[in-house]
């Protein structure tokens, strides 16, 4: 679940796009959790139908995944079955960045597939008759065109940037399962900590279609079917006749796979930081590994890449022009450098892609520091940063250079603001010393940090919307009087007031798309 | 670290002699207080607390040792409004100084802008230097005078990473680390130009939210808010 100004943003998001009513509902589940409908009426006060509807929206739109809780099923006098609505944090801040969505498939694919996922994000799911449909609305050509939107369909798919929709209301335990006893202290074998699944997980892991069926065209009926795959893992299933396939394209609903997008992206940033830090030869390399084992990621944010073999590596790389340029040895060398120094046991290697985001955030954050408390401050946050431990602030003062009178200061701004951690550590020896130490807590500062985009991506949004109200005039004005046409270069106040808002919604529509950039950074990836 | 300024000539120490012979009791006192200190010297107000002698006598006292060039007036850098007193012979400790970067009980902002500025071009103008290069540099070019330690020019070029205008790696013995024995420390300049203090482009930073001092108290319908920010007002002043 998100932070304070995560929700806030979030209802904002929802605001904008269903209405007040829905985001009323949307805020109810994420500030109490998951609710059963008379629940939500009880809470939101709004009527059944009111709330019925919003939650047909929501689902509709992915941003609500109802369930069933399997823990009324223990009392087996319970005859109804409740069932409760989780709201999607993850999958209401992405339709933030519906428009890099749309730019990947139309990159990556073509123009044709950016129209098809376009109707996908608009309208939440659709089946893949609904899907044509659309297409042909109105055109003359039906029968072209419903030939290219299945092509297109295909392809999405084979790139699973579209999946199958979710089960509707699959049963979840919510029970937490309590931990097994320690094994004794200091074992070699202790259990390495792993935060507990939240219930938004677990549901939607219990919800999601098996991977045999996600990306699959037609129902899997096992039995007598022919099973043939394609040369990835996109199925094809042939079921005698075709009479079941047609029925299918009716019933099946699909949606934009956001975890696909999103692993995009965070691919695009490991390779783009790594070809700034270090040359193209690395960001090659990267880029071939990531692009051969994509398909078996176990998930999104994993630490380390896939293990290949230093062969498979090379052989990836030179399927790249520039990567064609390379010798073993250079592809050896740049493993190293990509934080790699050496081969796992049985001979393959693997890329420390934790390590690689948080360099990107550290200069992230490092970036605020610099602009919000000057170079002093840059200079000690980096030394505490990199230190990872406590220092003293004599200490600190020598090693960063820092004036030693300034460096309390400097240190008291960093820690009110929440960047550092503090300590007091008294020493009683022949007289009684007081210590002040100071540390970066990188997880909680992240949190934090997390929180302020948050809060910066909310305002945007607001200002951004305040300044459209104030020239809502302009939208009734016609387009040839906007645009100055006087050969002298001449404008009048209309179109002074015309060319700044269009100056201000490009600055401010390309700052929230970079802060989404960064919203990314700190919780998708 | 305790050092003798000049010698610790036997001919000093006569003259020393000599002049304490001629001191009253209380400046006696007061002289044997301050040289017990030695290069940690001693606050004027801790001396009258310690040695419980009335206040005029203490300054007439402190005055007269001064002239006769017993004493001296240092800057104590823990508070610089405070008269702190060493014996002639004794330099001031790192403690009391600050250490090799303070001058006059001040941070000497001058010196280290002009060492860092003369690293980086140097550092620039090379793509790749290990440490001993630019400590072999700095001596032969005579760019830096020989006052300036080799510790000092560690202590630049560990500022330097610190301020992101220089980055320290390993070498891998290939490519530009062709000539450098592989897992040596190496400096590498971070902005192409050589050019310090190149901006650094965040998110976050771009914006007026990300540098804002008031983000704290700003709420969407609040006195601060996005809708009335001056911040706002200005960034979108084109």
């Amino acid at each position: 679940m998100g932070s304070q100004y995560g929700l806030k943003f979030a209802v904002h998001l929802v605001t904008n796009h269903f209405g007040k009513i829905v985001a009323k509902v949307c805020e109810t589940l994420f500030r109490k959790g998951p609710l059963s409908l008379g629940e939500i009426i009880r809470c939101t006060e709004l009527t059944p139908e009111q709330v019925k509807n919003s939650l047909l929206v929501l689902v509709q739109h992915n941003c609500v995944q109802a369930y069933v809780p399997a823990d009324q099923f223990r009392d087996e006098e319970e005859s109804t079955v409740t069932v409760e609505y989780l709201a999607l944090f993850d999958n209401v801040i992405h339709r933030l960045r519906f428009p890099k969505f749309l730019e990947i498939a139309k990159r990556q694919l073509d123009d044709e597939c950016e129209k098809v996922l376009d109707g996908l994000l608009r309208d939440g799911r659709l089946t893949l008759k609904q899907m044509v449909e659309r297409a042909v609305q109105g055109k003359e050509n039906p029968g072209a065109i419903e030939a290219v939107v299945r092509g297109s369909f295909h392809k999405l798919l084979k790139a699973h940037y579209v999946e199958r929709c979710p089960a509707p209301e699959p049963v979840v335990s919510t029970l937490i399962k309590a931990e097994p006893a320690p094994r004794k202290r200091g074992s070699k074998m202790a259990k390495k900590f792993e935060a507990p699944e939240t219930i938004e997980q677990r549901v939607m892991e219990a919800a999601l279609p098996g991977e045999a069926i996600r990306f699959a065209v037609i129902e899997y009926t096992g039995g007598n079917a022919d099973r043939e795959a394609n040369s990835d893992d996109t199925i094809m299933v042939n079921v005698g006749d075709n009479s079941g396939g047609i029925a299918n394209e009716g019933s099946i609903l699909w949606r934009a796979n956001f975890e696909e997008f999103i692993r995009h992206l965070r691919h695009k940033l490991l390779i783009e930081n790594e070809r700034k830090r270090l040359d193209d030869g690395a960001a090659t390399i990267l880029s071939a590994i990531l692009d051969a084992t994509k398909n078996v990621e176990k998930k999104v944010k994993i630490e380390k890449s896939v293990p290949l073999s230093l062969d498979s590596i090379f052989t990836e790389v030179t399927k790249n022009e520039y990567g064609r340029t390379m010798t073993i040895d250079r592809v050896r060398a740049s493993l190293v450098q990509l934080g790699c120094p050496q081969r796992n046991l049985d001979d393959s290697y693997s890329i420390d892609l934790k390590n690689i985001v948080e360099m990107a955030r550290n200069e992230e954050v490092e970036s605020i520091v610099l602009k919000r408390f000057g170079g002093d401050a840059y200079r000690i946050f980096r030394l505490l940063s990199k230190s990872n431990c406590f220092l003293e602030t004599d200490k600190i003062a020598e090693l960063a250079i820092v004036d030693k009178k300034e460096a309390p200061r400097l240190l008291y701004k960093l820690w009110k603001d929440n960047y550092l951690h503090m300590e007091k550590l008294v020493v009683t020896a022949a007289k009684q010393s007081r210590f002040m130490l100071w540390k970066v807590n990188k997880p909680v500062l992240w949190e934090y940090v997390l929180d302020e985009m948050y809060h910066a991506a909310l305002n945007l949004s607001l200002r951004l919307a305040f300044e459209q109200e104030k020239d809502e005039d302009l939208l009734h004005v016609s387009r040839d009087k906007l645009t100055p046409t006087d050969k002298s270069g001449e404008v009048n106040s209309v179109q002074k007031r015309y060319l700044r808002l269009r100056d201000v919604l490009f600055l401010m529509g390309s700052s929230l798309m970079k802060l989404d950039d960064a919203l990314m950074l700190f919780h998708d990836f | 670290m305790n050092r003798l300024q000049g010698s610790s000539s036997s001919k000093r120490k006569r003259e020393l002699a000599l002049v304490s012979d001629t001191l009253t009791d209380g400046e006696r006192i007061l002289y044997n207080l301050i040289l017990s200190k030695r290069d940690m010297g001693i606050w004027s107000g801790d001396m009258k607390r310690e040695t419980n002698l009335p206040d005029h006598m203490v300054k007439k006292s402190l005055k007269l040792l001064q002239s006769k060039g017993m004493i001296k007036e240092v800057v104590n850098i823990q508070n610089k409004a405070r008269k702190h007193y060493m014996a002639a012979q004794f330099e001031p400790s790192k403690e009391i100084t600050g250490g090799d970067w303070y001058s006059e009980g001040s941070l000497d902002k001058d010196l280290i802008n002009v060492l860092k500025n003369v690293c980086v071009k140097y550092i620039s103008r090379q793509k790749v230097v290990t440490r001993d290069g630019v400590l072999d540099w700095s001596r032969k070019s005579g760019v830096i005078t020989a006052e300036v330690s080799n510790q000092q020019i560690e202590e630049i070029l560990r500022a330097l990473v610190l301020d992101d205008e220089i980055i320290e790696v390993k070498s891998t013995g290939y490519g530009e680390f062709e000539n450098v024995p592989v897992g040596r420390v190496c400096y590498k300049c971070k902005s192409k130009s050589g050019v310090r203090g190149e901006p650094k482009d965040g998110a976050m930073s771009s914006i007026p939210c990300g540098v804002c001092p008031r983000i704290n108290f700003c709420t969407p319908d609040g006195i601060v808010s996005p809708r009335t920010c001056v911040y706002y007002q200005k960034w979108l002043d084109f």
